[in-house]
């Protein structure tokens, strides 16, 4: 009786612990910085007088055109993927303030 | 007679060791009532806790949703004024560019700079102090006040 009574064995205590999962913690992509485009009407008119100072500025003579409808529309359609960025930047930072909030974290290790 | 007194003493001795054990079971049902109403009471302020959780994230989800669809509603607004510049009163782009074309070309590259500035902006860049603080029309990027210019109230 003494000897098991001395015995070590203990009960045994099992707890769980909720732990946070891992932030991804991944960087937001750098922001753009565009190149200055520099467009140059052309018409049938001024169109030699153009040609004839690409050539002065050393540049080639050769020029990719669009239309004033097509101008309209790139126009737009670069609006359109702006808009389509912004968006998408602001959700994702939206997403981040929501499952990743800074502040709830700081208070909880207070 | 001493057969009667045993009989009488085994009932009594019966009795009051009866009454003794229903006293220690109601002390071992009180104790685990009580444990039970406590545990009940965490159980509760969990759920409280919980529930007030819950109506912040309620919130904080309805505040998200409004400021993604003002932005939304701000960024077709630019897209609209953006066709109306190109189309107001009927107007013809291209014969104006024929007409005015030193004008135009001017006002173009302007146009493409400052379209090129929302695009820094929409993906991330640093509004400036001169962006942060137009408040006119002459100050502002017209081709996306409602990103580049927070403090900018269109009249």
């Amino acid at each position: 009786m003494s000897l098991t009574s001395c015995s070590g064995v203990k009960e045994l205590t099992i707890f769980k612990k909720k732990v946070e999962r891992e932030k991804l913690n991944l960087d937001k992509p750098s922001a753009l910085q565009l190149e200055q485009l520099r467009w140059i009407i052309i018409t049938s008119e001024n169109a030699e007088e153009v040609f004839r100072k690409l050539e002065e500025q050393g540049i080639d003579p050769v020029l990719f055109g669009l239309t004033d409808k097509d101008f309209e529309l790139l126009a737009k359609n670069f609006a359109r993927i702006r808009n389509q960025l912004k968006i998408t930047n602001d959700l994702l930072d939206k997403y981040k303030e929501y499952y990743e909030p800074e502040k709830k974290i700081e208070n909880k290790d207070e | 007679m001493l057969g009667f007194r045993l009989f009488f003493i085994g009932i009594l001795a019966s009795a009051v060791i009866g009454a003794g054990v229903y006293v220690m079971k109601l002390r071992s049902d009180n104790a685990i009532l009580k444990a039970n109403a406590v545990k009940m009471e965490e159980a509760i302020s969990d759920q409280q806790e919980l529930i007030t959780q819950q109506k912040e994230d309620f919130k904080e989800i309805l505040a998200a949703n409004q400021k993604m669809n003002e932005l939304v509603g701000a960024l077709k607004k630019d897209l609209e004024d953006l066709d109306k510049r190109f189309n107001k009163k009927n107007r013809d782009f291209g014969k104006l560019a024929i007409e005015k074309t030193g004008a135009i070309e001017r006002i173009i590259n302007k146009g493409g700079d400052a379209a090129a500035r929302c695009l820094e902006i929409a993906s991330g860049a640093e509004l400036t102090e001169q962006e942060i603080n137009a408040t006119k029309k002459s100050e502002i990027n017209r081709e996306c006040p409602s990103i580049a210019n927070p403090n900018y109230v269109p009249y």
